[in-house]
């Protein structure tokens, strides 16, 4: 007698039901899953920066100042707004400050946030800065405090 | 107890915050109320409103103070500044308050400019309209302008000029030469004697203060004039001599009248 006919048509009925209810359970918990792990389009992490890590320079008559930061946005075709940690580094100094905005055209930078400059022997802590004529002025604003070692 | 303790842990605590934040042995600090305008081609700095700079040795402050430098921000050689100017160095006995101050770093040279411009150093009083000058390494001084006053060891000097030479002996500044000359009679002060004419000298080598033209000399109610005059401090004796035109006049005052 065939193996095929001896089984009971009600058990392997059942059986191919559960079976089938199974497969339904296993693949709607792994859709459910991946619906989860999916991201939304709206939700996806975007840069809110216009540029991420900007760097530009300015030529000065003796020697360059490199001008670096975490995020740069556009304030318009010339001015950029650099935020969080810009540096601006030469042989001779340095100088730190978040919140700067600088001109590109007339390379001129402006801060009104809180400064610190250093360079040999020298420190300086100001209430913010204007450099000017390509790095030669730096005009330290407000309550400035200046220490010589 | 415990109070005690926890007073003084505070206390110590605070006095740690503050060294955090004040000025640092062998450093010079500046401040200003209107921030640093820094020159680098040019080099030299503006330091703008309520400037105050002190260091070991010094204090400055200024309403304004231009600083020039040689090679960095550190390496300052001389500064200028403006308006309600004050300096006092303890370490060099000096003090004194102006309208301006110049000073250059490497000669050692202090320039107070302005009305009722002073200038102390150690026991001698300078003042002035005009401007005084001391000069630490050379012992040079120079005051010019009107109200010119040198107040030096029993000595009280008005003039338009007043130049000289200061040795220092036994760490005290002392007067080695002198010249004075005002177009208006200098005057000059002794404990017992008061001296005028438009030119005077002295040389501590011959203690005598010799004048000249239109030479006056007063001692209690005795006045002598005449053209040319000298006053020995040592032996506390003076002459006046007449030129060719003139003659010694002597006067004597009676007090009675």
């Amino acid at each position: 007698m065939n193996f095929l006919l001896s089984i009971d048509k009600n058990k392997l009925f059942i059986f191919i039901t559960c079976l089938i209810v199974i497969i339904i359970i296993f693949f709607s918990y792994n859709f459910i899953n991946n619906e989860k792990s999916f991201p939304i389009l709206a939700e996806l992490p975007t840069s809110k920066s216009d540029i991420v890590k900007p760097k530009f320079s300015i030529s000065g008559q003796n020697s360059e100042i490199f001008i670096t930061a975490k995020n740069g946005n556009f304030i318009n075709e010339e001015k950029i707004l650099l935020e969080n940690n810009v540096k601006f580094k030469s042989k001779e100094f340095q100088l730190i400050s978040d919140n700067v905005i600088f001109d590109r055209k007339n390379l001129i930078a402006t801060s009104k946030n809180k400064s610190k400059f250093s360079s040999k022997n020298t420190s300086i802590i100001s209430a913010g800065f204007d450099i000017t004529d390509n790095g030669n002025i730096i005009n330290f604003k407000g309550q400035t405090v200046l220490k010589i070692k | 107890m415990n109070v005690v303790k926890l007073i003084i842990f505070a206390g110590f605590l605070i006095s740690y915050s503050l060294n955090g934040v004040s000025r640092g042995i062998g450093e010079t600090e500046i401040t200003t109320d209107d921030g640093i305008e820094v020159f680098q081609n040019e080099k030299y700095y503006l330091l703008k409103k309520n400037v105050i700079i002190s260091s070991d040795d010094f204090k400055i402050t200024s309403d304004n103070v231009k600083a020039n430098f040689e090679i960095d921000l550190y390496d300052i050689t001389s500064l200028e500044t403006k308006g309600n100017s004050s300096i006092n160095a303890i370490k060099y006995g000096i003090n004194g308050k102006g309208d301006e101050i110049l000073i250059n770093i490497k000669s050692e040279e202090i320039k107070v400019i302005g009305k009722n411009s002073l200038l102390n150093l150690q026991d001698t009083k300078m003042s002035s309209d005009g401007s005084i000058k001391v000069n630490n390494l050379l012992g040079a001084f120079e005051l010019k302008g009107a109200n010119s006053n040198l107040k030096n060891d029993g000595l009280d000097i008005y003039g338009e000029y007043i130049s000289g030479i200061f040795v220092e002996i036994d760490g005290k500044k002392q007067l080695k030469k002198l010249e004075v000359e005002d177009k208006n009679l200098l005057k000059i002060y002794t404990e017992d004697l008061e001296m005028s004419s438009q030119k005077a000298i002295y040389d501590d080598e011959t203690n005598i203060f010799e004048l000249f033209t239109k030479v006056k000399i007063v001692k209690g109610q005795e006045i002598i004039s005449g053209e040319y005059g000298y006053f020995d401090t040592v032996k506390n004796s003076y002459k006046v001599k007449s030129d060719e035109t003139s003659k010694v006049k002597v006067t004597i005052k009676n007090t009675n009248e």
